[in-house]
This record gives structure tokens, C-alpha cells and sequence, in this order.
């Protein structure tokens, strides 16, 4: 039997090569890479956001287990059977159109993807239009947007407007967050929740979406 | 009951009536006089000269000023107290000025002149005799656009609202006026002012010259009218002997890289440097200057308030109470509070120490987790973990930026080279403690505090030909500035350089 709970120490402790060498023995010893997920990646990401807001991992600590938490996935991918894997949800993320800072927006993609969900990353300065036309070709359930700056958080209602312009409000929930932001403000735009940090996006990504935690 | 002693004020021409034993420094302060390293007696930026009277020497005046200065009555204004009757000379910054007349030429011409720094927090304006160079008279003053946020973003926000422009311009000439009619009352007999050079950051520039800030709202945030911008006194409500005088206001360098940083390059001399030189501001938006040689970078990190004190559950501005220095012995932090008493709060130089010294001492990881949240300072002062994590942000955005900024002129790692602290946070700063956490990767011999580097800067215009017109064009095409955002390694070295280096560095 591979060592799952060696895979997810070397992605909680950030060591990329370790947990792509690992991934590929599991695979090589007939582990099924959706048992791979469940039971070292996603625990793993897990633990590494609970650290993050408990203060014991910062930024650093949660890119490096990010990178071997990717390494380890792409190993998967390829034997990942097109459907054998159902992802939590679907969520189209981007820092909103005139913010360029990208550091948190990256951190909650790679949560997301750690806590099973599929993500389309529209990058950064992403206008309204764009967070639409995303949604609805992905048919996504849910529209992640981050902004970090007082002028540049103006641009979160005018999205959640163009969705309800495009009748998609039924379908798609909006989450909003970085450090402009607040649980005030994602309420009075009308989004659907505020998360102060990557594992509180990825809480209220469940709720939202009506995944079990 | 000792009477009190009078106090003149030479050449802003106060007089005034304080207790025997009072801190001069106290006394000084309510009429402009700047302490750049906090008081600390360690810029030599607060000294001035006893006319009649008599100041002690003190251990830092023997440390810091030439036996030639000491026995012409020169004296660090922060260490002294008063004792008796004083006539005081105050020649803030005009040493560096006029001390060198080589490495600063300063071309005489009538009348006078006023430089302007306009800070988003504080406005300081001095008065100056262009006949000579000579400083008559300080000004400070906080920036009244603080009603509408205290960092620049707020203030475009504020821009961008129907109405806001003309009140946020108002607003900072108003102020100016005041500080400007106020400095010409102080020197009645001094004849007309001519000329002004006003310097601040790019938001600062465009509020007070009245151009749209939507450009700087957003990416790619670039100014539209990054240009000098030319007024006269007149237009800007200043007094009869001030209207006919020509106002320039720097031009900008690039995103958030104002005119402040091009008068900083002057003041540094960087752009006449031979070999590699380097420079930063570190405030808010933490600006950082570098050239090789020939061409000259810079570009704006963004690092935050934590420098100031803000963001830190126990930070507050580098005032008295506010803890500024601590050191360790092996066991213990010691701590030094501004103005001695309780320990009130911890400002930027002491955060930067305490996790120095938490380091030196295994209380704080490299990584910056804390053995045990909080770490004790003083009194009821102590330092959480999420404290350590905001440092962690503003020191990595500006360690990165110095790595960028190097790299972009073609300096690897590791390169010596002098360095230059300006601004009031940079100059109180322990380059000792700045070295620990990785803050400055630089030898301590070769980084120098540059004081009030923007406002010399300014000053250094006023005694140019034509305001600096002939040089300025030849300088600005060096200069070029770099968009932090636009490189894509910028998340990997603020990501490494967020940990704090292992042992102490050699
Ligand atoms: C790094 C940084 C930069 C980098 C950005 C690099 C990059 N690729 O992102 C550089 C140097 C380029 C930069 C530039 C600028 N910056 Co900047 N920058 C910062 C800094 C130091 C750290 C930001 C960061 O990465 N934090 C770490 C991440 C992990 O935290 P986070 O983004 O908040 O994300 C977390 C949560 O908020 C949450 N989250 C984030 N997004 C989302 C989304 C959802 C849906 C959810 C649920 C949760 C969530 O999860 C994340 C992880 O826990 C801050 C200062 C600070 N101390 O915060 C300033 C800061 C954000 N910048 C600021 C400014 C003004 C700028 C500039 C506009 C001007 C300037 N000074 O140069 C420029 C222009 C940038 C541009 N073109 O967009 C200001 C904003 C002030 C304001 N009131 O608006 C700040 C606060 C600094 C300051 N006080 O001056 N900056
Ligand atoms: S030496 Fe007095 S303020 Fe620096």
C-alpha cells in the first residue's frame, strides 16, 4: 500500500519533489488517484488552511504547499478518467478590472483546487463583461473576485450587476475578497459572501455552492 | 523658585519663555524644527548653533559633532536642556546645503525662495535667502487631506467623487498659502519671494496641480500629466510679496513615483554616481531608487503602514511612549521608550528591533511564527503574531523591490553599494535591526541616513539656473520606472523574501 499519509506530510510541509515522487508511486502500487485526492491532497490543503488562520503558516508556507500540492496533481491528471472525479463545483476567479495584485487572488485558486474544485483563472484587471461571458461558457456556480485596493473594489458591484443584467444571479453565486474588502461591503453590493482569507473562501465555497464541509 | 529663561530663535526670529530644565528639543518643536532620527542623537539633523548662552556637551554632541563644531557652540538640539538665557542659531539642514559649496553649488540670485515637501501626511515648507542658500525659517504643518484618508488611495477615492477635486486642491493650497504668508512674516525685511519648488508624490501632484486622478485609479496606473506644472503665487492666493513669484512643481516619475523622489535623487546625488548606488523611502508606498551608473530606476513597493506603526495591534507613530529601540543581551530585551515613562506603543524602528532581537533570541522563527503569542516588550506592550505577519508583508514588498530594481540594472545579489535611507522612518531606523529581518541586504558601513532628502532635494532646485530647467531635462530621460506588477518573478522574491535570514548576517 503507498503512503498516503507521507503525501500529505510532504505537501503540508511544502516538498514539491517529494510529493511528485510519491504521487507517481502511488500510482505505480494501483491506488485509485480519486482515493490519491481525497485522502492526502485534499486532507492536506485542508490542514494547511487551518494553519494559515490559526497564524502558524503564512504566505510562504502556503505557496510552497501549494507548488507541491500541483505537482502531485498533475501526476494524477493524467490518470484522472474523465468523470471518475466529480469536482465540488465550478468557479470562475479573477482580481477585478483596474487591480493588478494577484498574490491572494492565486492563494484561494489553489485552495480551491486543493479542496476539489475546478477553477478558471480569468488572471488579473478582469472587467465585468469578462466575468460574465466566463461564467456563462463554463457554466460555473460560482464567480470569485478579488480586490485589494479602495479605488478598484468600486468595480465588484458593477459585476454583480452585469450578472443580473445576463440573468445569471439564479444560477451563479458571487463571493468577493481581499484586503479592500469587508463583510459589510459584500453585502451592500449584493454579493453572496465575504471571505477574509483562502480557507474562509473555501468554506464559504461549500456553503455556496451546497457541498459537504 | 529659578526664574524662567528666555529663548531666541535665530533667524525665524522667535523668542520665547521656557522652564529651566526643559527638553530643548520640546521648545524647538512647536516652531518646525525637525528631529530626523527621532532624537536619538544620531543624524546630527537637529543641530544648531548657541549665540549667547551655553548648552552642555553631551556624550552624542562629542560623538556625532567635530571638535571644530563644538568649539564654534554647534550642538544636537535633541540632547540638550535648557538652563539659563539662550540665543539660538537654527540652521536645520543648511549645513548640508551651504557647508559644501563644491558638492552642492548653489547659484546665488535675488530675492527668496520657498521649498515645499508635501507629504500625504505632513506639508513642510522652508524659507530660504537665495542671495546666500541660507534657511530663514521652517513650516509644518499635516496635510488637510488627511479628513478624506490617510494614504493616497483613499485620497483618489475621495478625487474621483463629484466635487472631490476641487475640494481636496483647496484643501493643500490653502494650507500652503498659510505656511507660505507665515514664513514671509517671519523674515519682514527680506524683500520679495521670486520662486518656489514644490515636491510630493504622484497623487499629492495631481491633487494640488487640479489633473484628473481616474489614471491613477487604476491599472495601469499610469499619470497622464506626469509634467513639471508651473503656477504663480498669485493664483494661489499667496500675500503680495509672494504673488509674482514662479511656482514649480516637480514633475513625476512614473506610476506612484513622484516628484519627492526626484528631488531625493538630487539630494543623494545619485545620478551623478559613478558605480552602484541605491536609495528608498520607506513609507507607505516605499520608494526605491537604483542605478549601476548611467540609468536610473525606481519604482513604489506599496509596503503599507506597518513602518508607521498602523496595521500593529500595539503600533503607534514614533512619538513619546512610543518604545523605538530594543536590543538583547543573550536572555533579556531591553527596551528604549521615546522621551523615557511607560512604554505606551511600539513605532516602526522598534517593531523592526523587537523582531530582531526576537529572532537573535529564538522567540520568533525565521519563518515568523512566534514561540508564544504575544511577545512581551514592555509594560503592557507586546507584539502578536499577526504583527510579525504584517511586518513580514511591508519588509517583503520592499526586499523584493530592492532584488528587482537591482536586477533591472543589471546588479546581482550580494553587490555593495552605498545606500541611502531618506525620510523620517529611514532615518530612524537601526541599520543593525534592518539587516536582521532582511530588510536592507547591504553591509551596515554603507548605509547612510539622508534625512529630509525630498525637502533638500526641493531646496537644491531653488539654487539652480532657470529652477533646474537645463538639468532636469538632461536627468528625467535617465530615469526610468519600473512597474513592479510587470514582472513576473515579483510573487516568487516577495514570497522568499517574507521570511526573516537564519542566523545574524555576517
Ligand atoms: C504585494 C503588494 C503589491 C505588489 C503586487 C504584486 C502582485 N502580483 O500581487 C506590487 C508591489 C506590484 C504592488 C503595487 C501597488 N500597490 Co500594493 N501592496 C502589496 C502588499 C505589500 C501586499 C499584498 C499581498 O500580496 N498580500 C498577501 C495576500 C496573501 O493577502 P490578500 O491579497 O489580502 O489575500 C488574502 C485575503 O484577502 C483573501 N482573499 C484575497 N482575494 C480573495 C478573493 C476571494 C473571493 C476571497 C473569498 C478571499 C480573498 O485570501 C488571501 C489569503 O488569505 C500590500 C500591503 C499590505 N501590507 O497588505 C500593498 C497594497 C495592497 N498596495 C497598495 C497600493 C496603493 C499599490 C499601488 C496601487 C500603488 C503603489 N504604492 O505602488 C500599486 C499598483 C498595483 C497595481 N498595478 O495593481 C495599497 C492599497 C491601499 C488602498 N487603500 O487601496 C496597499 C494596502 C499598501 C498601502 N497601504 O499602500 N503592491
Ligand atoms: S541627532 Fe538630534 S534628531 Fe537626530
Amino acid at each position: 500500500m503507498a503512503d498516503l499519509s507521507a503525501l500529505k506530510a510532504s505537501v503540508l510541509n511544502g516538498k514539491r519533489v517529494v510529493a511528485e515522487t510519491l504521487a507517481r508511486e502511488a500510482l505505480a502500487a494501483g491506488v485509485d488517484p480519486v482515493v490519491v485526492m481525497k485522502e492526502a491532497l485534499i486532507p492536506a490543503m485542508n490542514e494547511v488552511g487551518e494553519k494559515f488562520t490559526a497564524g502558524e503558516y503564512f504566505v510562504p508556507e502556503m505557496l510552497v504547499a501549494a507548488k507541491a500540492m500541483k505537482a502531485a496533481m498533475e501526476v494524477l491528471r493524467t490518470k484522472l478518467v474523465a468523470g471518475s472525479f466529480t469536482p465540488a463545483g465550478k468557479v470562475v476567479i479573477g482580481t477585478v478590472r483596474g487591480d493588478l495584485h494577484d498574490i491572494g487572488k492565486n492563494l484561494v485558486k489553489v485552495m480551491l483546487e486543493g479542496a476539489g474544485f475546478e477553477v478558471i483563472d480569468l488572471g488579473v484587471d478582469v472587467a465585468p463583461e469578462k466575468f460574465v461571458e466566463a461564467a456563462k461558457q463554463h457554466s460555473a456556480q460560482l464567480v470569485a473576485m478579488s480586490a485589494l485596493l479602495t479605488t478598484t473594489m468600486l468595480a465588484m458591484p458593477d459585476t454583480v450587476k452585469a450578472l443580473d443584467a445576463a440573468g445569471l444571479r439564479g444560477k451563479v453565486k458571487v463571493m468577493v475578497g481581499g484586503a479592500a474588502t469587508t463583510e459589510a461591503f459584500a453585502k451592500e453590493i449584493n454579493a453572496d459572501g465575504y471571505g477574509a482569507d483562502a480557507a474562509g473562501a473555501v468554506s464559504l465555497a461549500r456553503k455556496l455552492v451546497g457541498a459537504p464541509a | 523658585m529659578r526664574r524662567n529663561a528666555r529663548l531666541v530663535l535665530r533667524p525665524i526670529g522667535v523668542e520665547m519663555s521656557v522652564k529651566p530644565g526643559t527638553a530643548l528639543a520640546d521648545a524647538l518643536v512647536v516652531h518646525g524644527v525637525e528631529f530626523p532620527c527621532g532624537g536619538r542623537g544620531r543624524c546630527r539633523g537637529c543641530r544648531v548653533r548657541v549665540v549667547e548662552g551655553s548648552l552642555a556637551e553631551s556624550a552624542a554632541d562629542r560623538e556625532r559633532l567635530s571638535a571644530e563644531e563644538l568649539a564654534g557652540g554647534w550642538r544636537l538640539a535633541c540632547q540638550a536642556r535648557v538652563e539659563g538665557d539662550l540665543v539660538l542659531e537654527l540652521r536645520q539642514w543648511s549645513g548640508l546645503i551651504l557647508a559644501d559649496e563644491t558638492s552642492f553649488p548653489f547659484e546665488p540670485s535675488p530675492g527668496l525662495g520657498i521649498a515645499v515637501d508635501i507629504g500625504t501626511t505632513t506639508v513642510v515648507a522652508q524659507l530660504l535667502d537665495l542671495t546666500s542658500g541660507q534657511v530663514l525659517g521652517t513650516r509644518t504643518a499635516l496635510n488637510p487631506q488627511a479628513r478624506w484618508g490617510a494614504d493616497v488611495m483613499s485620497r483618489i477615492s475621495a478625487a474621483l467623487a463629484p466635487g472631490g477635486p476641487a475640494m481636496l486642491r483647496d484643501a493643500i493650497r490653502t494650507q500652503i498659502a498659510s505656511m507660505v504668508n507665515s514664513l514671509l512674516k517671519g523674515a519682514p525685511h527680506a524683500g520679495p519671494l521670486t520662486s518656489a519648488a514644490l515636491v510630493g508624490n504622484s497623487a499629492m501632484h495631481h491633487l494640488f496641480l487640479g489633473h484628473d486622478v481616474t489614471p491613477l485609479s487604476r491599472y495601469p496606473f499610469e499619470p497622464e500629466h506626469p509634467e513639471a506644472g508651473w503656477l504663480n503665487g498669485g493664483d494661489l492666493g499667496w500675500t503680495a510679496r509672494a504673488r509674482d513669484a514662479r511656482v514649480l512643481f516637480l514633475p513625476i516619475l512614473g506610476g506612484f513615483v513622484g516628484s519627492d523622489i526626484l528631488a531625493v535623487i538630487l539630494a543623494t546625488r545619485i545620478h551623478e554616481a559613478t558605480g552602484p548606488t541605491g536609495c528608498t523611502d520607506l513609507g507607505t508606498n516605499g520608494e526605491i531608487v537604483f542605478t549601476a551608473g548611467r540609468e536610473i530606476v525606481v519604482a513604489s513597493t506599496a509596503a503599507g503602514p506597518a513602518f508607521e506603526g498602523a496595521r500593529i495591534s500595539c503600533g503607534m507613530r514614533a512619538a513619546p511612549g512610543a518604545i523605538d529601540r530594543v536590543t538583547q543581551d543573550g536572555k533579556t530585551l531591553t527596551t528604549h521608550v521615546i522621551g523615557g515613562g511607560t512604554a505606551q506603543g511600539v513605532c516602526g524602528s522598534g517593531l523592526v528591533d523587537a523582531v530582531a532581537a526576537g529572532l537573535d533570541l529564538g522567540l520568533i522563527q525565521p519563518s515568523g511564527r512566534l514561540a508564544k503569542d504575544p511577545l512581551p516588550l514592555r509594560a503592557a506592550v507586546g507584539l502578536r503574531q499577526a504583527d510579525i505577519r504584517e511586518l513580514q508583508l511591508a519588509k517583503g514588498a520592499i526586499a523584493a523591490g530592492i532584488r528587482i530594481l537591482m536586477d533591472e540594472v543589471g546588479l546581482p545579489p550580494g553587490t555593495v553599494c552605498p545606500f541611502y535611507l531618506a525620510g523620517a522612518f529611514g532615518n530612524s531606523l537601526s541599520v543593525a535591526g534592518a539587516r536582521r529581518i532582511g530588510l536592507l541586504p547591504f553591509p551596515e558601513g554603507s548605509v547612510k541616513p539622508a534625512g529630509n532628502a525630498a525637502l533638500l532635494g526641493a531646496k537644491m532646485v531653488l539654487g539652480m539656473k532657470g529652477l533646474g530647467a537645463a538639468a532636469l531635462a538632461s536627468l528625467l530621460p535617465r530615469i526610468r520606472h519600473v512597474p513592479l506588477e510587470r514582472r513576473p518573478d515579483f510573487q516568487e522574491l516577495f514570497a522568499e523574501a517574507m521570511t526573516f535570514p537564519e542566523g545574524s548576517p555576517q
